[in-house]
């Protein structure tokens, strides 16, 4: 192969790269939650990926791509926690739990779209703090769907794992997430203080 | 026009989530809107489950990566060959 076009898959090899660091690092981070394993994750992807870029097809979505590497990264550092995968309960989290909770506690009738008025009220490291204190399988694909609006499709790339345990592990991620930021919103007092609120005359 | 041209609520509930992620194909799309147009309390629910989403979505942080990381992998990929290189 002429020296050029090595240089230009190289350079071009980079420039992508370049593009999706950060965003890489977050998610090393929700994948790791210690700054030195994502380090060494990203650095260990990083490397990986310039080896096997051959493998890359042009015109797909390289950040997915290259957030699968990221993922083999970690599960085969031995980061991985080993442990049995947590056990939750979600029947006491149904669907749309927090439009119940809002219905429940009278948010509705303020005027104010309750969802928006409580998202207001709650600080963003409540809302990363919830999303990070998730188990792992809801954690990772939550992350990937909130943080990097990757589609399902995308998201199984990703995982390497059935577009059908995406959906079910994010609506069921979703379910906890709002479970614990209705409890953030008790707890703060929140809920109290929209209540509070008189609805317009 | 059939029947199953219309949702009833329990299957919009079923499709809420799908609808609120652009998951659903284009025919189903179209029913979910017919159904949100007549349906006051799902129309609500639809409301309110995404702006939760848009409210998440825009408030998450993303850890930060340390500036020397991106120096170091620059560095390091620099003195590797790449695949075809070799």
């Amino acid at each position: 192969m002429p020296p050029a076009q090595q240089t230009l898959s190289k350079d071009r090899f980079g420039s992508l790269l370049t593009g999706v660091l950060d965003q890489a690092y977050g998610y090393a981070m929700s994948l790791t939650r210690n700054r030195a394993d994502a380090e060494d994750v990203l650095q260990e992807a990083s490397l990986r990926a310039l080896r096997f870029y051959d493998t890359f097809k042009p015109g797909s979505n390289f950040k997915a791509w290259f957030f699968r590497i990221v993922t083999n990264c970690y599960y085969e550092s031995g980061r991985t926690k080993k442990r049995r995968p947590e056990t939750v309960e979600f029947d006491d989290v149904p669907r749309l739990y927090m439009f119940a909770q809002s219905a429940g506690a009278g948010l509705f009738d303020s005027g104010d779209d309750p969802a928006t008025a409580l998202m207001a009220q709650l600080e963003s490291e409540q809302i990363t703090d919830a999303l990070e204190a998730l188990p792992e399988e809801y954690r990772v694909v939550s992350m990937l769907y909130f943080m990097e609006d990757f589609s399902y499709d995308q998201i199984a790339q990703v995982l390497e794992c059935p577009v059908g345990t995406v959906r079910s592990r994010l609506h069921r991620g979703r379910r906890l997430l709002q479970k614990a930021l209705w409890q953030t919103a008790v707890e703060f007092g929140i809920v109290e203080k929209l209540k509070g609120q008189e609805a317009p005359a | 026009m059939t029947d199953q041209t219309y949702l009833t609520c329990e299957e919009m509930f079923r499709h809420l989530e799908d609808y609120l992620d652009h998951e659903l194909r284009a025919e189903e799309v179209e029913r979910v809107e017919a159904h949100l147009a007549i349906c006051e309390i799902c129309a609500k629910e639809y409301a309110f489950e995404g702006n939760l989403l848009d409210g998440i979505r825009k408030k998450l942080t993303r850890a930060k990566m340390p500036p020397d990381l991106a120096r170091r992998i620059a560095a390091t990929l620099d003195a590797t060959p790449a695949s075809d290189d070799d």
